[in-house]
C-alpha cells in the first residue's frame, strides 16, 4: 500500500510555524522575564508554565471553547477576520504556540539568567539601551539556549497528539498530523502504515535531536 | 568639578550599617578609594555610576545634576556620562577586542578607536576574541572601551586584582599615560598599596561606610605594621587573602597558611 505522506509533511510544517512564531513571541517574553523586576512577574511564569503540568486534554478542552463559533472569542475571530480556529490547521498553530511556548520560554530565560550581570552593567554605563543591550550583547550570548528552546519546542509540536485531537480532529490535510494518524491507522487494523509514520516519526525525532547536540557542541560565542 | 554626598543603608563586612560619604573630586584628579573587604569601596563607584541608587544623596558633575534625590531627578546610567572598568573586565564574549571597544563608541569616530587600540596598546590582538586573551589584556581592552565614548568620570573598579606583576605593571602604565593625556577624572578601587602610590594624587580611605581618612598620596603613610582581621583560602584563585583594617594582600606562598586573625604583618 503506497504511503501517503501528507501526515508527515503537514506535521512538519506544524512545527515550523510554530517554532517560527515561538522564536518570535517567546525570545521577548523571556527576555522580560528574566530581567524585569515586575511584582506580577511570578503571576506571568505560572501561566506560561501550565502547559507543562496540564493534561493536553484539559488544554485543548478551554481552547476548543474559547475558538468555538458561538463564544465571544471564537465568534469575534469569525465576523472580523473570518477565521475559524476550530478544526482548521490555523487552529493548530495557535493551539501549539501556546502548549509549546514554555519549551521556548524556560530554556531562553535560563540562559539570559546566567550571564553575568556585569555585561548588562557595563553596557549601561556604556549608555546603551536595555533594549539594544538585549539584542547586541546578551541574546548573541545566549546560542545553547536559543537552540535548545528552538529544538524542545519544534520535538514538542510533533509528538503532540490530545490537543491536535481536541482542537483539529482528524482532517485529511488540514489537521490529520502523523501522530493522528498513527491512532487512526490503528483503530483501523493497519498496523503495516501506522508502524510506517511511527517509524518516521521516530527516525526524524532521533536524527532531529542528534544534529542538535552535534550542532550544540561546536556552538562557540 | 565632581560633587557627591551619598547616603545608603548597606551590608559591610562588621555587619548592617550605613554608607555616608561625601567628597569633592577636582577635574582632572585621579583619587584612590582604599580601605578592608566590604567597606563600601565598590558601592560608591556603583552609585556614581547609577547602578545602585542611594537612599539620599546627590551628585553634581560640572555644575550638571546627575542624581537629587529631594528634587527626585535620577539619571539612568546610559545618560551619565562614565566609563566603569569592571574587576571581571566584563567584556562582551561574541565581540572580537576591536568590536567590544566600538560597541558605544559615537559615529564616525573610527580614529579615536584606533587611538585607543594603540594608546592602550591592544592592537596586537585586536581581532581576537576576549576568551583568549589574558587577565591584563582583558582590563587594558576594558580601559579603551570605557574611554571610547570621553567620559566625565572614569571608575576603575579593582582593576589589578586578578593580575600577576608584571600585568599590572603593564596596565599600570597604560592607565598614568592615558590620565596625563587625558586628563579624565578617576576614582580608582584599589587595595594594593603599590598601585595607589604609583597612579593617584589623593587617597580616600573607608572603613564601614565612612571616610576615616582622605589624604594627598604624599601624605599617605607608609605601612608599618598592621594586624590580621580576617585570612581565607580563595579556591578559585588558589591564594591566600589577608585582609587588615585598610588593605587586602593575596599570595600563593603556601607559608602564609601559618598567620591567623590577630598577627602583626610587615608589608614591604
Amino acid at each position: 500500500m503506497p504511503i501517503d505522506w501528507e501526515p508527515i509533511w503537514l506535521t512538519l510544517r506544524l512545527a515550523g510555524i510554530t517554532t517560527l512564531f515561538l522564536l518570535l513571541l517567546g525570545i521577548p517574553l523571556a527576555g522580560w522575564l528574566a530581567l524585569s523586576r515586575f511584582r506580577l512577574k511570578p503571576v506571568v511564569e505560572a501561566l506560561v508554565s501550565l502547559p507543562i503540568v496540564l493534561p493536553p486534554s484539559v488544554v485543548g478542552f478551554y481552547l476548543l471553547l474559547a475558538f468555538s463559533p458561538t463564544s465571544g472569542v471564537g465568534a469575534w475571530l469569525l465576523r472580523t477576520f473570518d477565521l475559524q480556529l476550530v478544526f482548521s490547521f490555523q487552529g493548530l498553530v495557535v493551539a501549539s504556540i501556546l502548549y509549546s511556548l514554555p519549551f521556548m520560554v524556560h530554556p531562553v530565560q535560563a540562559g539570559l539568567e546566567n550571564l553575568p550581570v556585569s555585561w548588562r552593567e557595563a553596557s549601561y554605563t556604556l549608555g546603551q539601551s536595555p533594549v539594544r543591550t538585549f539584542w547586541r550583547v546578551l541574546l548573541p550570548n545566549c546560542k545553547p539556549a536559543l537552540l535548545t528552546g528552538v529544538v524542545l519546542s519544534f520535538a514538542h509540536t510533533i509528538g503532540e497528539f490530545g490537543l491536535v485531537l481536541m482542537i483539529g480532529g482528524n482532517l485529511p490535510g488540514q489537521t490529520r498530523v502523523a501522530s493522528i494518524a498513527i491512532y487512526d491507522e490503528v483503530e483501523q487494523l493497519h498496523f503495516e502504515t501506522a508502524h510506517t509514520y511511527a517509524a518516521l516519526l521516530l527516525g526524524l525525532s532521533f536524527v532531529i535531536l542528534l544534529l542538535v547536540y552535534a550542532i550544540n557542541k561546536r556552538v562557540t560565542i | 568639578m565632581i560633587e557627591f554626598d551619598l547616603t545608603m543603608p548597606r551590608l559591610f563586612s562588621e555587619g548592617n550599617g550605613t554608607l555616608t560619604v561625601q567628597l569633592t573630586l577636582e577635574t582632572g584628579s585621579l583619587t584612590a578609594l582604599t580601605g578592608p573587604s566590604g567597606s563600601g569601596k565598590t558601592s560608591v563607584l556603583r552609585l556614581l555610576s547609577g547602578l545602585d541608587r542611594p537612599s539620599q544623596g546627590r551628585i553634581t558633575v560640572d555644575g550638571d545634576i546627575w542624581l537629587d534625590t529631594e528634587q527626585r531627578i535620577k539619571l539612568p546610567p546610559q545618560r551619565r556620562s562614565v566609563g566603569y572598568v569592571f574587576q571581571d573586565s566584563a567584556l562582551f564574549p561574541n565581540m572580537t577586542v576591536r568590536e567590544n571597544v566600538a560597541y558605544a563608541a559615537p559615529a564616525g569616530q573610527a580614529s579615536l578607536i584606533d587611538e585607543l587600540i594603540d594608546v592602550t596598546g591592544i592592537r596586537p590582538f585586536v581581532d581576537q576574541k576576549p576568551v583568549r586573551l589574558s587577565g591584563g589584556q582583558r582590563q587594558r581592552v576594558a580601559l579603551a572601551r570605557a574611554l571610547v565614548r570621553r567620559p566625565q568620570l572614569l571608575l576603575l573598579d579593582e582593576p589589578f586584582a586578578a593580575l600577576d606583576a608584571d600585568s599590572s605593571q603593564a596596565l599600570r602604565t597604560v592607565l598614568l599615560d592615558l590620565h596625563r593625556q587625558w586628563g579624565t577624572t578617576t576614582v580608582l578601587v584599589s587595595h594594593y598599596e603599590t598601585d595607589v602610590r604609583a597612579l593617584a594624587d589623593r587617597v580616600v580611605q573607608l572603613q564601614q561606610g565612612r571616610v576615616v581618612r582622605d589624604t594627598t598620596v604624599a601624605d599617605w603613610p607608609a605601612r608599618s605594621g598592621e594586624r590580621i582581621e580576617r585570612i581565607h583560602f580563595e579556591e578559585p584563585t588558589q591564594q591566600w587573602v589577608i585582609d587588615t583594617a585598610t588593605s587586602q594582600f593575596r599570595s600563593s606562598n603556601p607559608d602564609w597558611q601559618r598567620f591567623s586573625v590577630g598577627d602583626q604583618i610587615r608589608i614591604q
